[in-house]
């Protein structure tokens, strides 16, 4: 394709550079009846699983019609969204902090019209474009990372898996027959962007082979001493190597310290790690951020290793509605799954889920690990 | 794996423009960087950021703070990109010859 030029000048980088200017202030796209009502809303009621409505001191009702979205998602996807907005919501809409869309309106009248109208709408492959719901006790979207699209530390994909377990949890999605919500997060390694480690389900790829060693490069691509620290359990060390005759700055791996968390690959390009049969995924459960009743938790690792298996991780999808199931089943109204796991005691959410406990489970890392063994008596058989 | 050609001396890079071997460096290197860095003309400051990094690599092996940058050459951040249009990662590092900076950038 031919250069089109936007009027930059390569020549003069810096001349008519505008820079430091920020994002957008939020208020220029909010619509009439939010500006009109900001901080005075008295009340908000769920109407049905996706839909709210809150109402404002002066008698004004917005409503949201909450749907889920892929969160990659092509330009062309954004203008049907936008041709959505303008028809039925004076052309605004807003995106929520887990990557679903919600189109609002000022009448109920404009309800019905706007859900027939997201309702019809689907792929050619035959999945729903606009499915409402992710309110209340639900499980509204996942929230991910980027996978095999487009990082390079990844042991497992992104969009993959989580296409694949939003279709089998879907029900729960469209509907708020949960205890409470349950937030389902996904990270492609154990970086964790994201929400992974205070998620109620959550997945992380992992590695289980320690990284090869490019020596013939290492020195040139690596700052070593980074490589070095970059290493949680010290089994990185700066070495000599001799190649071709010739002497190398390199490092050596204890691979029996290694716990194959890929630090190290972050810093240092010659120390790749990725596996196809090695790598998959762990799956955690119990963490929260809310204070709602108890203190916001970290999620603990329940299942050390499932398979990747592309293009639909059966095994992985398996366990999550596994959980989901059981949780569903047995916690009490308001309880979160971690909350649900600490008061029948995790022994018991073992029992309950029907998971295998492994001894990868147990904390073997630093003096902390101590805290999470037991020093008490009391368990139940 | 890319060579450049430049005043008779040949440079292996990557594809973002960074040397592939420190030993490679030459100031005919600076030469050829400085354009697409979007510097005109090469300064002493210019030649002093250079030269710290360069000093600092060679005797810790790794590119100092940017902190540390500022310290020892007194040029604040914001005139280390007055020189360095680019910043001190992609604009100084690169013209002195150091490995392309990683983690999570």
């Amino acid at each position: 394709m031919a250069f089109i030029s936007s009027g930059y000048n390569p020549e003069k980088p810096m001349e008519n550079r505008i820079s430091d200017i920020g994002p957008r202030k939020y208020d220029e796209f909010l619509p009439p009846v939010i500006k009109k009502n900001y901080g005075q809303w008295l009340y908000h009621e769920i109407l049905e699983p996706g839909v709210l409505m809150h109402k404002a001191e002066s008698g004004d009702e917005v409503y949201s019609v909450r749907v889920g979205a892929a969160r990659l998602m092509s330009v062309g996807l954004i203008r049907e969204m936008c041709a959505i907005a303008d028809k039925h919501c004076g052309g605004h809409l807003r995106f929520t902090t887990r990557n679903n869309v919600e189109f609002m309106v000022d009448s109920k009248a404009k309800v019905k019209p706007l859900m027939d109208d997201l309702k019809s709408r689907k792929f050619p492959g035959g999945s729903l474009k606009f499915p409402i719901g992710g309110t209340g006790a639900s499980t509204p979207n996942m929230v991910h990372t980027q996978g095999w699209q487009h990082c390079h530390t990844p042991a497992t994909d992104a969009a993959g898996p989580v296409k694949a377990v939003m279709d089998e949890v879907f029900e729960y999605f469209t509907s708020m027959k949960l205890p409470a919500s349950v937030r389902l997060a996904l990270a492609c390694c154990l970086n964790m962007c994201g929400a992974v480690h205070c998620s109620d389900i959550a997945v992380v790829g992992i590695h289980r082979k320690p990284p090869l060693k490019d020596h013939a490069v290492l020195d040139q691509i690596c700052e070593i001493p980074l490589a070095v620290a970059a290493c949680p359990t010290a089994a990185i060390r700066p070495t000599k190597i001799e190649i071709d005759g010739k002497q190398r700055n390199t490092v050596a791996i204890k691979d029996e310290r290694c716990m194959f968390c890929g630090n190290c690959y972050t810093m240092c390009a010659a120390l790749p790690l990725a596996d196809a049969e090695g790598d998959g995924c762990a799956i955690m459960v119990g963490g929260k951020v809310s204070n709602r009743l108890s203190m916001p938790k970290f999620s603990k690792v329940v299942v050390a290793y499932v398979p990747n298996e592309p293009p639909r991780w059966p095994s992985l999808t398996k366990v999550i509605k596994q959980i989901l199931e059981a949780y569903a089943k047995d916690a009490r109204k308001y309880e979160r799954v971690g909350e649900w796991a600490e008061r029948i005691g995790w022994e018991k959410f073992f029992e309950v889920t029907g998971l295998p406990f492994t001894h990868h489970l147990i904390d073997d890392f630093r003096d902390h690990a101590y805290y999470t063994w037991r020093q008490s008596t009391q368990f139940k058989w | 794996m890319a060579s450049v050609e430049f005043k008779g001396k040949s440079f292996e890079i990557d594809e973002d423009g960074f040397l592939q071997r420190f030993e490679d460096w030459s100031p005919e290197w600076v030469d050829y960087v400085k354009e697409s860095e979007g510097i005109k003309e090469l300064s002493d400051e210019h030649q002093k950021v250079i030269e710290f990094l360069q000093d600092y690599y060679k005797k810790n092996g790794i590119a100092p703070m940017v902190r540390i940058l500022s310290k020892v050459t007194g040029y604040k951040l914001k005139h280390i990109y007055e020189l360095f249009p680019s910043g001190p990662g992609k604009g100084a590092c690169k013209m002195a010859g150091l490995p392309k900076p990683t983690g999570c950038v």
